[in-house]
């Protein structure tokens, strides 16, 4: 792991066009370049360049892989990923017969839905018939009739019948018809053709309605199982393709990337040019494959990045995978400038122990760390299952939060909100309590205390990961004068120190020193002379500058402000901290509550529910609170001390990246 | 209770469900789906997954769209909950607007049996039948054996005098439009006392959206019937909705009596909605050439898509807007019915198999 961003350097390569497709591969099997257009070459040159032209364009190839993933998705089956065996056994691509393929078992599966469709609407019917006759309306909406046809043939009157839509029970005698009054007059018509004629049997006329509902409960439940018979066929004959899709969908998926690399390449007559970003100690790696992919006919030139505007520069963040989840936080704020510091083990570390301040107790620490094992273990399982509520994040994250919890249970004594063992450091809940303590934490104020502390240590390491940055960057205006730079870091000191005299004498007097008026006078100077100190730069370098009055405007406005801002904006983001205390203040309380309500029924089992139940709200809604309030505490509080979020985050191009679509 | 406190928790909820609906790219993905299985299964993963499933287990449409109109009428009770009185009396009249449109279609079905004769057979299945405001036996409407029955059916309900303007010798004569047209006339009257007993800013936001709304109607209608299908001063004072500004200038003026009505209100409408005043000076009034009625057609498409386009400008005002309002309320149902309407017309569009460029453009998109 590297403390900065992973050093770059960009690649340019000439190489014969026979050699392409074979370099093209090597490429996309290490997967470590990203590709940028060649645009810097001048403009004569260039126009001698041609630009790719594709056999099968990637948006064609784009929408065919989406088609496959999304016809393994409906047969449940896993979209695979690429190896280097399937880049060596790449094969043509032959888009219109894929499409045909596709097209084939797209219609065969429609048909299944049509069929299903079919069952759905015959399933309706006999469902509407049910819900009359068991709700009391049979008489309203129903027409049940019993008899026989005196002429015709009884299979000719049913399958007439069967038309307009109805029971039939026409396998005995008399035949029973159970049909919607709606369509009484059609019944008749039909019937009267084959010369119905009613039963008068009473007990065949009261029991018909109900012989027909049977009838038709068991039609609907045919119809069910018919239903989820047809979506297994469509499922099962996706999944009798899977062979065929899961090799189309490689095909597909490497003739995209070959066409996405492809894309940022240039071409001469007999040449392909192509240049883009590779990580410094990947570097000689990537030289020896282009040679040895085109048996060393080609050409290689390397710029360093320190040659390149800063910006333009794709940045990498090297983290042991095991901080991949805060890496997730830190990516999900922004990409860090190239050559800055690489946020992620500050992140894990300051978020952990906010987050134990905060949730501290050592069995509800445990139940998260348990939640998140077993989340992730389901997971691994079941690797096509979508995200829930408690996503694959949450539980990588929890397996963290977890042991940071039981870390802090540890040192303030807390299991399950009781104070079961003993403090390694202060019992939490017994200074929340109010209960006589012994040692340097007495009452609530020093829990706050130390939570103050805490922040101004997370502020002062912002500001000095700051300064790292701004030395690195050689931006050394910035660092001497800035509000996060060497002034902002003075005068908060300087703030620190009187607040602290204030406090240490009871809230009677200010502190006073030989070294306070001097250092303070100083830094005041320090920010009142930045705009001129700029203004003078920007002359030596011979850049436009506003004039004389502006100058001065800008002097008494900016002074002003960054003085407020500096003071106004490091209070607040201390003051901020006090959260850590309260939160772990409410936890506590919340938990003492629960023990309280707990002991109100002298029943045990209510006792033992509620404390459970008590345990599982807590866990859930100030594990909550906790997990946001640190990530607000990290993003507000620290990372805007150094953190600019200007970078662009580095997208190399191989057989596993991420969907690569336009 | 303050507006802050009416509003605080249901604009929190709204607005992360809005920033979870789709964008544009789920539609695509659906209009490029060569088959109707496939674009159904894009709705796998989304808000929509409940639509997949249906249709999975059921390959039937109409199933799909039964599913579509629960959820809407289940998001407009759930919104009716999180509000104070008056403002979930409101939501309550506009989901009487899903109402009006489920008993249009279930009249529809008795008519198709007991006037036209036609077996309606499994369709009653996909009528939704459970109350959604008012009490309407939904059953009692199909299966109804004559007009009379039917209209029973809408006892002590807003829509019994409606219904009691009609009868099944004039409904065999006229066809349900006047009817219909009836039916959204309630709604609209009931819109314009909702809107009427709201108070402050929401009365103000539900006033200029609807006033709009209604006035883009009127003038489509006068474009429409009028001009294409030369319905006469009486029958265009019947369709026309009684509300708006541009209703009551074609009163004031007489315009819906005159042999051109929009060469009188042409001037009116210039001046309130210029953003139309081209499509509605290339409006002719000629013969029944199909080169005029074509033409017309698409100068009517331009103005409904004026009428999105305003709709949507709108909405994103009212959410960019003080959040302690009905307009986040109003803004969460449009975006939730414009996407469900959407999704709704690709899939028809799918089963009917329509081209790409033809969704789209039924789409305006």
């Amino acid at each position: 792991m590297s403390m900065f961003t992973r050093k770059m350097r960009m690649l340019t390569a000439v190489v014969l066009e026979s050699d392409r497709d074979e370099v093209v591969r090597s490429l996309l099997e290490k997967g470590v370049m990203e590709f940028v257009h060649i645009d810097s070459l001048p403009a004569e040159k260039m126009s001698k360049l041609s630009s790719h032209s594709s056999v099968v364009p990637k948006a064609v190839l784009s929408d065919m892989r989406v088609r496959i993933e999304t016809l393994l998705k409906e047969g449940s089956l896993a979209i695979p990923e690429l190896n280097a065996d399937d880049a060596e056994a790449m094969s043509p691509i032959d888009a219109d017969s894929c499409r045909r393929y596709l097209d084939k078992l797209s219609l065969s599966l429609q048909s299944i839905r049509d069929s299903q469709k079919a069952v759905n609407q015959q399933m309706n019917a006999a469902e509407e018939l049910i819900r009359y006759s068991t709700d009391g309306r049979n008489s309203d909406y129903l027409d049940a009739r019993v008899g026989i046809n005196t002429h015709g043939s009884a299979s000719d009157l049913r399958a007439r019948l069967e038309q307009i839509g109805g029971i039939f029970l026409f396998d005995r005698k008399p035949f029973i018809s159970l049909t919607l009054r709606r369509d009484s007059a059609r019944v008749t018509d039909v019937m009267d053709k084959f010369g119905w004629t009613e039963s008068t049997d009473p007990e065949a006329q009261r029991n018909a309605v109900a012989e027909a509902t049977a009838e038709a409960k068991a039609i609907v439940e045919g119809c069910r199982a018919r239903l989820a018979e047809l979506s297994k066929e469509a499922q099962s004959r996706i999944r009798e393709k899977a062979d065929e899709l899961i090799a189309m969908w490689k095909t597909v998926r490497l003739h995209e990337l070959c066409e996405h690399v492809e894309s940022f390449f240039s071409y001469t007559k007999n040449t392909t040019l192509f240049s883009g970003w590779v990580p410094a100690d990947e570097s000689d790696g990537i030289a020896k494959l282009i040679y040895s992919a085109s048996s060393g006919r080609c050409i290689i030139e390397w710029t360093d990045a320190d040659d390149v505007p800063r910006e333009e520069v794709p940045v990498e963040m090297t983290s042991p995978r095991i901080f991949q989840p805060f890496e997730r936080m830190v990516n999900n704020y922004g990409t860090p400038e190239y050559g800055s510091i690489n946020p992620t083990p500050f992140t894990t570390v300051a978020y952990l122990c906010m987050f134990a301040l905060m949730f501290a107790d050592l069995g509800q620490g445990f139940i998260l760390l348990l939640v998140g094992l077993a989340g992730k273990w389901l997971y691994k399982k079941n690797p096509t299952k979508p995200d829930g509520l408690i996503s694959r994040y949450l539980c990588s994250l929890l397996i963290f939060l977890g042991p940071a919890s039981m870390a802090g249970g540890l040192l303030f004594g807390s299991c399950f909100g009781f104070s079961l063992i003993p403090a390694l450091w202060f019992n939490f809940d017994a200074v929340v309590e109010g209960e006589p303590v012994q040692g340097l934490i007495n009452d609530i104020y020093d829990i706050l205390g130390i939570t103050i502390k805490f922040g101004i240590v997370i502020i002062y390491l912002g500001l000095l990961l700051n300064w790292v940055n701004l030395v690195r960057k050689k931006r050394f205006f910035e660092l001497v004068f800035d509000k996060n730079g060497i002034v902002g870091g003075a005068l908060y000191a300087l703030g620190i120190w009187f607040a602290w005299g204030f406090v240490d004498s009871g809230y009677r007097t200010f502190p006073s020193s030989w070294f306070f008026a001097p250092a303070l006078i100083a830094c005041l100077v320090l920010v009142f002379i930045k705009c001129p100190v700029h203004f003078l730069i920007l002359k030596v370098k011979g850049e436009r500058t506003e004039g004389i009055g502006r100058l001065v405007i800008d002097t008494v406005m900016e002074t002003l402000v960054e003085v407020l801002e500096i003071f106004s904006g490091l209070l607040s983001n201390t003051l901020s901290f006090m959260r850590v205390a309260g939160l772990g203040i409410a936890h506590a309380s919340l938990m003492s509550a629960f023990y309280q309500m707990a002991a109100m029924p002298g029943n045990a089992a209510a006792q033992v529910l509620i404390m459970l139940l008590g345990n599982v709200l807590v866990i859930v809604l100030e594990g909550l609170s906790a997990g946001i309030q640190s990530l607000r505490l990290n993003y507000y509080e620290f990372f805007t001390k150094y953190f600019t979020g200007h970078g662009v985050a580095f997208e190399p191009v191989g057989l596993k990246s991420r969907i690569v679509a336009d | 209770m303050s507006r802050v406190s009416d509003y605080a928790f249901v604009n929190a909820k709204l607005r992360a469900r809005i920033g979870m609906m789709h964008d544009r790219s789920l539609l695509d993905e659906m209009i490029k789906a060569p088959s109707l299985t496939e674009a159904a299964a894009k709705l796998d993963g989304t808000r929509h997954a409940l639509l997949a499933e249906v249709y999975r287990s059921t390959g039937d449409l109409q199933q799909v769209e039964l599913a579509i109109l629960e959820e809407e009428i289940a998001a407009y009770r759930e919104i009716e909950r999180y509000l104070p009185d008056i403002p979930s009396r409101f939501i309550s009249v506009l989901l009487e607007k899903v109402e009006g449109d489920n008993i249009k279609n279930a009249i529809r079905l008795w008519y198709s049996d007991a006037v036209r004769h036609h077996a309606i057979s499994y369709r009653s299945s996909y009528i939704y039948k459970k109350r959604i405001v008012h009490g309407i036996d939904y059953d009692k409407v199909i299966n109804a054996s004559s007009y009379k029955e039917m209209a029973a059916a809408f006892r002590d309900t807003p829509y019994e005098d409606v219904l009691a303007r009609f009868s099944s010798e004039s409904l065999a004569s006229t066809g349900l439009f006047p009817l219909e047209i009836e039916l959204d006339h309630t709604w609209f009257r009931h819109l314009e006392e909702g809107i009427r007993d709201l108070s402050g800013s929401d009365r103000r936001i539900a006033e200029k959206i609807y006033s709009v709304d209604v006035d883009l109607k009127n003038i489509l209608m006068i474009v429409r019937y009028s001009y294409s299908y030369h319905l006469r001063p009486e029958g265009l004072r019947h369709v026309m909705i009684p509300m708006g500004y541009i209703a009551g200038e074609a009163r004031k003026t007489g315009a819906l009596d005159a042999e051109d009505p929009m060469a009188i209100l042409r001037s009116i409408v210039q001046r309130h909605y210029p953003q139309i005043s081209e499509e509605i000076a290339r409006i002719r009034r000629t013969a029944d050439d199909l080169t005029t009625i074509d033409e017309n057609n698409r100068e009517i498409v331009l103005i409904e898509e004026y009428l999105s386009e305003r709709r949507k400008k709108e909405y994103t005002r009212i959410l960019a807007g003080n959040p302690f309002t009905i307009g986040v309320v109003l803004s969460y149902f449009f975006l939730r019915t414009t996407e469900d309407a959407s999704i709704r017309a690709i899939l028809s569009g799918k089963y009917y198999q329509w081209s790409e460029d033809k969704i789209r453009e039924a789409l305006g998109l």
